[in-house]
Order: C-alpha cells, then structure tokens, then sequence
C-alpha cells in the first residue's frame, strides 16, 4: 500500500508528464481504464492551464491561434509545472518557452510580444501599492542624492524587444489588419514601461533608449548615481519627475544597503 | 430596502437562501443592477492581486454577504499547506471580510507543483490523519471555522477504506469544520461510482452542514461505451439534483445555497433564475429547524 506521499508524487507525475503507468496501479478499473479515469483529470488540468496562460497572453493566443496555443500550453505544462496556485502569476517563462519553441520561429516577435502580454497582464493585477509623495524626497540631504535607491510599484514592468510589440499587441487585439500590415518589422528596438493607471487599466509608454536604461536600472534597484552612469546622456530630473507623477515608485532608501528588486521582464 | 438596511445585511451571516458564484463577466452587471440574490460566493483564488478585479468585490461586498470559495488551499496534500497561499489567502479574507470561508476535501499540490484540479483523495486513516491536520493548521491561521466541501471524483483507488461520507463526517468530527455539502457532486460521484446518493446525504451530520452547492453536470460517452458524469459547472442543475436537493433540505432543513456556473457562463439572468429555482425549494421544505449557524 502506498503511503499518501507516494501516491500523490505518482499521480502528478502522471499527470504532468502523461505517462500514468505507476498512478494507474492505484486506481480501479470498475468498467473503465484507470488510464482512462486519469485522463478526466490530465484533460481539466491541461484546460486550466491553458485559459489561465489565455488569459495572461491574449496577444500571443491571438497571433498563433487556439490549436497552436494549446498545444504549446501542454508542451509548456509539462517543461515548467506552475509551482504556485494563484494562476494569475502562472510563469512569466513561457516567454522564453516560446522563444526556444521551434514550431514558432517562423513568428520571430512570437516571444516579445509574450513578454509584452506579460507585462501588461502583471500591470493590471500586481498587488496594490501607495506611490511614493515626491514631497518626501524633499528630506533627502543633498549629499546623500546620489545613494539615493528607489522601490518600484509592483504594476511596473519595463520590456525591451527587437520588435515593435506594443503595436503588433495593440493591432492583434483590436483584430486590427490593416494596422497589422502597416507594421514596420525592421523599424528596430522599442523600449517599453508599462503600469497601471489610475483606472486599472495598462498604461503603455515609448521610451527613449538612454531613459528606459535609467528606468529598468533605477527599477532594478541601482542608485541613482549608478542609474545616471548607466544611461548615458539622459536628463535624469525631469525623467525621475515623471515617473513621480505617474506613481512609479513606492519607497525610497538611502545608503549602501542593497536594494535590488528582482524584476521579472528586465531583457 | 434602504441603503443602510443592504449594508447591515451585507455585514451579517449568510442567510439560509439561494446565492449565486459571482464570475468576473458579471462584475460590472452586479455592481450596476444590484440583482436581488440574497448572497454572492467567488473564488478566493482569484481575488488574490491588485487592481481593478479586486476593487470590483469590494464595491459589491457592500451590498451583499458574501464567502469565499478556496480552490488551491490543497487540504489534502501529505506535504502539508503552502504557508504563502496560505497566508495571501489570509489577506483577501481581511480585506473582504466574507461571512463564509470554505475548501474541498481533494488535494492539487505535490512535489510543489500546483495541479488545477481538485484531485480525489484515498480514503485511508494516513489520508483522514491529513486532512485533519491541513484542516486545523487552515483554522488554526485564519482564526475561524472553514467549511470543507465533499468533492466529485472519476475514480476510486485501490487502498480506500473508509466511505466518502465516514471520512467527510469524521473531518467534520475531529476538526470541528463545517460541511459543505455539493449535491451535485454527491449526485456525480454516486452515478460514476454506484453509491447510494440518498444514503450518503444521510450519513452526514446535519448540524456540520454549512452550504450547499448546486450545478449542472456533463454526461459523457466514453470510447468504450461507458458513461462518466463529469462536473464541468456549465449548464442548469439537471432534475435528478433537483431532487436530491429537496431530500438534502430534508436532511439537513434551510441551508444557504449556492448556484455554481463555471464553463459556457450563461447571462447572469440565467444564474438568477437557477437561483429562484432553489429558493422556492427553500421556502417550500426548509422549515426544519436545526443546521448549523453558517457564520
């Protein structure tokens, strides 16, 4: 007799993996297979998965189609079973899933535009968070500026592709043609920040390279010095000022302490 | 009724009425036309973020009791409970104050891999030992009584002992958590295993029974010509349930019951309707005094 942990590493394993040879000696048979009463379930569990990364990547669903997606969402259920049960967060890898997905290059912005459904799906249900007063940066002694480190609202996310995404994203959804065809593949990178506005909805904006660098590094938990550094030539005051405004940031430290935030779609 | 009368309602006990499950295509609807349903019940699961999902429940739970209904807690996990899930799970029920808080006897979590679906359980002491434990550790967090529902199920394993309805009694016994009993799965499960519907209905402990849970089933034709009922939540209560329902009042008198559409959501006056269907069922039979306080 198998102990209850024994059984149920057998059993998801079997249905994860489709091969339920060892979870079928537990079952019984009673009229039908217990290959087939296993595959009650793999069928439920494959369909969940598969609307929960439907609805994290509609772009992506859109671009490849039911048949397509769903089968990628099998092959990606077995590579990479979610480790969480709140499928709003599941896995943020099936970008990169589908960049090594052969059955896909034949869609070169397939996996940028997943990123971009990524992004824009944890924009609309990150965690609430209050945004930074600017007024507090006001305590913050001149001499300690450029220790200066910043916390990002959990809705941000900052994403940069080969590919114009935003507008493939934008033209796929609205079912759009003839947008879709005036898309210039070769027009180079786009640099993206996408958060929430004050609505819930995704608030998507064009960056210029130099200020998305000081952004991602700035989110990533650079000091400012260290961000400014990064960028290049880039009028930090009146960027950092904006983000202030559209309510980017929660927090600010000064010092040393390191304070990185890991960030999900940083390239 | 006033505006200050919905409010002291909304902040009470679920009433022993008919409620529906509140799905995200019918936020704006309800928050907008106020349909007269007594309660409302959603997913806990997917109120666990920010934004505008959560903001939508909160401008409904003003104006309705409502409970939350846990589909990845895992009660059944030999690993034991994700103490994450746990505690976010924890959050949302702060935030929106349910009158009802509720799990399956079922299990999704092995090795740390999350299954979306409620797995069917062996029915052993190691098993029940489990459960038991899971149980009191999810009161024990969230300092109140859970309801823990009995689950549908397409097999039986080989080294079950106990009865299903034993095992959901003994829980209720030795925890102290609350039953809630799905009419449509007990109707499932009797039909893909051959139980007796009636006498399972019997064994339970009519003052555990906090809810119950109505919803339409499939019937599915199997290459070898077997039928399998599967639970798929995506059409109306079938009449055998119905009547089942009536037997359950009859068992367990006035419960607050729940109307459950998942698959092919219908417009939210086709749930309404399902929901005036239980509630006459409730009027005529449910005057038996005697289930538990469902707070």
């Amino acid at each position: 007799m198998p102990t209850l942990h024994e059984l149920q590493n057998d059993v998801a394993r079997g249905l994860i993996g489709r091969d339920t040879a060892a979870a079928a000696l537990h079952v019984v048979g009673d009229g039908l297979a217990p290959a087939a009463r296993l595959a009650v379930y793999r069928n439920t569990i494959v369909a969940g998965l598969t609307t929960a990364l439907r609805l994290s990547y509609p772009a992506v669903h859109r671009l490849v189609g039911a048949a397509f997606f769903e089968s990628a969402a099998q092959l990606f259920l077995e590579a990479r079973p979610p480790r969480a049960a709140c499928l709003d967060d599941y896995d943020p890898g099936f970008a990169d899933f589908l960049a090594g997905f052969a059955p896909a290059a034949a869609i070169p912005y397939l996996a940028g535009v997943a990123r971009f459904d990524w992004a824009v799906s944890r924009a609309l249900h990150a965690p609430d968070a209050a945004a930074l007063d600017p007024a507090a940066l006001g305590a913050v002694d001149a001499a300690d500026e450029k220790r200066l480190r910043l916390v990002p609202h959990p809705s941000v996310g900052l994403v940069r592709a080969d590919h114009p995404v935003d507008a493939i994203w934008r033209a796929v959804l609205a079912q759009d043609d003839a947008a879709m065809a005036a898309i210039d593949l070769a027009a180079g990178p786009v640099f993206l920040r996408v958060r929430r506005d004050a609505g819930g909805g995704a608030d998507i904006a064009r960056l210029e390279p130099a200020s998305w660098r000081f952004t991602a590094s700035l989110c990533a938990g650079a000091t400012l010095h260290d961000a400014i550094q990064a960028a290049g030539e880039v009028d930090a005051a009146t960027l950092l000022a904006t983000h202030l405004i559209d309510g980017v940031f929660t927090a600010f430290t000064v010092g040393d302490a390191d304070g990185r935030q890991p960030m999900e779609t940083l390239p | 009724m006033s505006a200050f009368m919905t409010a002291a309602i909304a902040r009470g006990p679920i009433p022993a009425q008919a409620g529906i499950g509140l799905r995200f295509p019918h936020h704006r609807a309800v928050a907008e036309t106020r349909p007269d349903v007594a309660w409302l019940e959603v997913h806990t699961e997917n109120y666990l973020g920010g934004g505008a999902t959560p903001a939508w429940l909160d401008a409904i739970r003003r104006d309705y009791p409502i409970s939350c209904h846990g589909v990845g807690l895992s009660l059944g996990s030999a690993d034991g409970l994700d103490r994450d899930h746990l505690a976010r799970i924890g959050r949302a029920i702060e935030r929106f104050a349910p009158a009802l808080v509720s799990e399956h006897l079922s299990w999704s979590v092995a090795g740390g891999n999350y299954l979306s679906d409620l797995l069917p359980l062996p029915l052993t002491e190691e098993a029940l030992a489990v459960v038991c434990r899971n149980v009191e550790a999810t009161q024990a967090f969230l300092r109140r009584r859970v309801l823990v529902e009995n689950p549908s199920s397409y097999l039986r394993y080989r080294h079950s002992t106990i009865p299903e309805w034993e095992f959901l009694a003994a829980v209720a016994a030795r925890t102290g958590c609350g039953i809630l009993c799905d009419v449509n799965n007990i109707y499932v499960s009797a039909q893909n295993h051959g139980w007796d519907a009636s006498a399972y209905l019997a064994a339970l402990p009519p003052a555990a029974i906090g809810e119950i849970h109505l919803a339409g089933h499939a019937i599915r034709r199997l290459d070898n010509g077997a039928i399998l009922r599967i639970d798929d939540h995506g059409s109306r209560v079938a009449p055998a349930v119905w009547a089942l329902y009536a037997a359950a009042l009859d068992c367990f008198g006035p419960v607050p019951t729940l109307i459950e559409w998942d698959t092919d959501i219908p417009p939210l006056a086709t749930l309404l309707d399902e929901a005036r269907s239980a509630q006459a069922l409730l009027d005529a039979g449910g005057r038996k005094a005697g289930h538990a306080d469902a707070a």
